[in-house]
C-alpha cells in the first residue's frame, strides 16, 4: 500500500459529517453486518483502510458494492461513528476517481435507477431491469421466470408513472452544481 | 360517535405504484376504514431511495424536502409514507434540515424555503398513532386469534435511531402490540430487526436467498403462521425468493408474507379482495380460510 495520509479520514469527515479516526477496531459494526460473511472486507477493515488513507485496498475490495445500508454498524458504534454513511461517501469517492471495480454489478444498478429517477421523476423498473441486464448479458436469464410471474400479478407496470419530470431535472443539476462548488472552495481552502 | 375524519398526506413512493401495488390497496382500504383522509402529494417525485445518497448527497437530502414543502401547500400537517425506504430518506432529509449549512443549499436545489413542522408517519405509526392500539382493537370484528404471527420490521423503519426517532431500534414493539391488538397470537424471533438484503436484490441473488432463508427459516422455527411485515421491499423480497429457496432445500417450509396494512384490513372486516391478496407469491387464502375471512 501507499504510505499513510489523512486525506482520505479528512475528506470523509468533511463530506460525510462524521469522524473515521475515533475507531478503535472493537469490531461491533463487522459482528452486524448482514453481508461481512459473503464479502472480502468487513466494515472494521474499511473504517481501518479510510485511517490510513488506503483508497486502493477499499477499491479493489468489492465489499462497499455488496453494502446493502441496513444501517446496523451505524447504530451499534460505541463511538458514533456513521460507519453507513462513510461507505456510502466511499461509493461516491470511487466513482468521482473513476474507481469503480468491473465486477460490481450494484454500482450499475446505482447509476441507472438514477438515471431513471431523473428521466421520469419516478423509478420505472421494467426500463431499469432491462437496461442492467443488458450491461450483464451473462446473467440475462436470472430470475427472468420470476420477472414474468411477477408481471402477470400486476407487479410490473409496462408504462411508467411520471412524477414533476421538471423539477427533479432541475433539483438534479442544482445539486450537482453546488455539491462540485463546494469541493472547489474545499480544495482552495486546503491550498491545493 | 362516529369517529372524527383525520387528514393526511400520502406519499406513496415508486413501489407502491409497482411491485407493492398491494400495499397501496390494502393501505387506501384499511385507512378510509379507520376514518384517515389521504391526499396523495401531487406530481410527487421519486425519494432517492437507494441510488441518491450514494451518489449525491446533497439531491438525496432535497428530495424528500421537496415533498415536505408540498404537504404544506396543501395545508396538512403529517405526511403517511408507507414504504420504509422512502419513510428512512423523509427522516433523514429532516434530520440533514436542522443543519443551517444543509438547510440553505436544500433550498436552493428545492427552488423554495421548508420552514420545517410537518410530521412523518411510517406505516406502523399510522396504526399507532393516528388511529391507536384501543381504537384498532374496539374496531376488530374477525379477531385473528388462532393465527400466529412474526412481526418483522427490516432494517429502516428503526435504524438508524438518530434519524429514525425509533425507541428501541434492537426490539421494537409498536408492531407486536398491533397484532395482539388483533387478538393474533405474536410470537418472539431472533430476526425482527434483520437484513433481507432486498437492496441487492437485482444484482447478487445468491446473498439476498441467503439472508432471505434466515429469516423465513426462523419465523417457521418458532412456530410463525405468518410474517408480518411493513416494508415493500422486505416484503418483496421475502415473499418471491421462496420458490428458488424450496427447490434448493427440501427441508424448507414456505410461509405468507403479509403487509400489516392487509392483516388490519382482514380484522376490521373488509373483503380481502380489497387487499391485494391475489398479488402474492406464497398463497395466502389458507390463513384467511382460518382467519374467518375466505375469499
Amino acid at each position: 500500500m501507499t504510505a499513510p495520509s489523512a486525506a482520505l479520514a479528512k475528506t470523509v469527515a468533511v463530506e460525510a459529517g462524521t469522524n473515521a479516526n475515533t475507531c478503535y477496531q472493537c469490531k461491533r459494526c463487522t459482528a452486524g453486518c448482514p453481508v461481512a460473511e459473503y464479502a472480502d472486507l468487513h466494515p472494521a477493515q474499511i473504517m481501518r483502510a479510510v485511517q490510513l488513507g488506503d483508497l486502493q485496498t477499499i477499491v479493489g475490495a468489492k465489499f462497499i458494492w455488496l453494502c446493502t445500508g441496513c444501517q446496523t454498524c451505524t447504530t451499534r458504534c460505541p463511538q458514533g461513528i456513521d460507519v453507513a454513511g462513510v461507505i456510502d461517501e466511499l461509493r461516491m469517492i470511487s466513482r468521482r476517481e473513476g474507481l469503480v471495480p468491473k465486477d460490481a454489478p450494484f454500482a450499475d444498478i446505482l447509476r441507472l435507477n438514477c438515471d431513471s429517477i431523473s428521466r421520469w421523476g419516478r423509478l420505472y423498473e421494467i426500463e431499469l431491469i432491462a437496461r442492467y441486464k443488458m450491461t450483464k448479458p451473462a446473467t440475462a436469464m436470472d430470475d427472468v421466470l420470476l420477472g414474468a410471474k411477477m408481471f402477470l400479478k400486476g407487479k410490473l407496470s409496462l408504462t411508467p408513472t411520471l412524477g414533476d419530470r421538471a423539477q427533479i431535472k432541475r433539483m438534479r443539476r442544482e445539486a450537482e452544481r453546488i455539491e462540485a462548488e463546494h469541493r472547489t472552495s474545499a480544495r482552495i481552502k486546503a491550498g491545493e | 360517535m362516529a369517529a372524527t375524519t383525520k387528514k393526511l398526506a400520502y406519499y406513496p413512493g415508486c413501489s407502491l405504484h409497482s411491485t407493492a401495488k398491494e400495499l397501496d390497496e390494502s393501505f387506501r382500504a384499511s385507512a378510509a376504514a379507520l376514518s384517515l383522509e389521504l391526499t396523495e402529494i401531487p406530481d410527487w417525485v421519486c425519494c432517492g431511495n437507494t441510488a441518491a445518497h450514494a451518489t449525491n448527497r446533497l439531491l438525496a437530502a432535497a428530495l424528500p424536502a421537496n415533498e415536505l414543502a408540498k404537504v404544506t401547500d396543501m395545508g396538512l400537517d403529517t405526511v403517511a409514507v408507507p414504504c420504509a425506504a422512502c419513510f428512512s430518506r423523509f427522516m433523514v432529509s429532516v434530520s440533514e434540515l436542522e443543519d443551517e449549512h444543509m438547510k440553505d443549499d436544500i433550498a436552493r436545489v428545492i427552488g423554495r424555503v421548508y420552514g420545517g413542522g410537518v410530521g412523518v408517519d411510517n406505516l406502523i405509526d399510522v396504526y399507532y398513532n393516528e388511529v391507536g392500539v384501543d381504537q384498532l382493537k374496539a374496531r376488530t370484528v374477525r379477531p385473528l386469534s388462532g393465527l400466529k404471527a412474526v412481526a418483522y420490521y427490516g432494517c429502516l423503519l428503526t435504524r438508524p435511531p438518530k434519524t429514525t426517532l425509533a425507541e428501541d431500534p434492537e426490539y421494537p414493539t409498536h408492531m407486536d402490540d398491533l397484532l395482539r391488538a388483533m387478538s393474533a397470537t405474536v410470537l418472539d424471533w431472533s430476526y425482527k430487526t434483520d437484513c433481507c438484503g432486498a437492496s441487492l436484490a437485482l444484482c447478487e441473488q445468491s446473498v439476498v436467498v441467503a439472508l432471505t432463508k434466515k429469516i423465513l427459516r426462523d419465523a417457521t422455527t418458532v412456530g410463525a403462521d405468518m410474517v408480518v411485515c411493513a416494508c415493500p421491499l422486505c416484503q418483496a423480497n421475502l415473499d418471491t425468493r421462496q420458490d428458488e429457496i424450496a427447490a434448493a432445500d427440501s427441508a424448507f417450509r414456505k410461509i405468507p408474507v403479509l403487509y400489516l396494512s392487509q392483516v388490519v384490513g382482514v380484522a376490521i372486516g373488509l373483503s380481502p379482495d380489497k387487499l391485494g391478496f391475489r398479488r402474492h407469491m406464497v398463497p395466502v387464502e389458507p390463513l384467511l380460510q382460518r382467519a374467518g375471512a375466505a375469499v
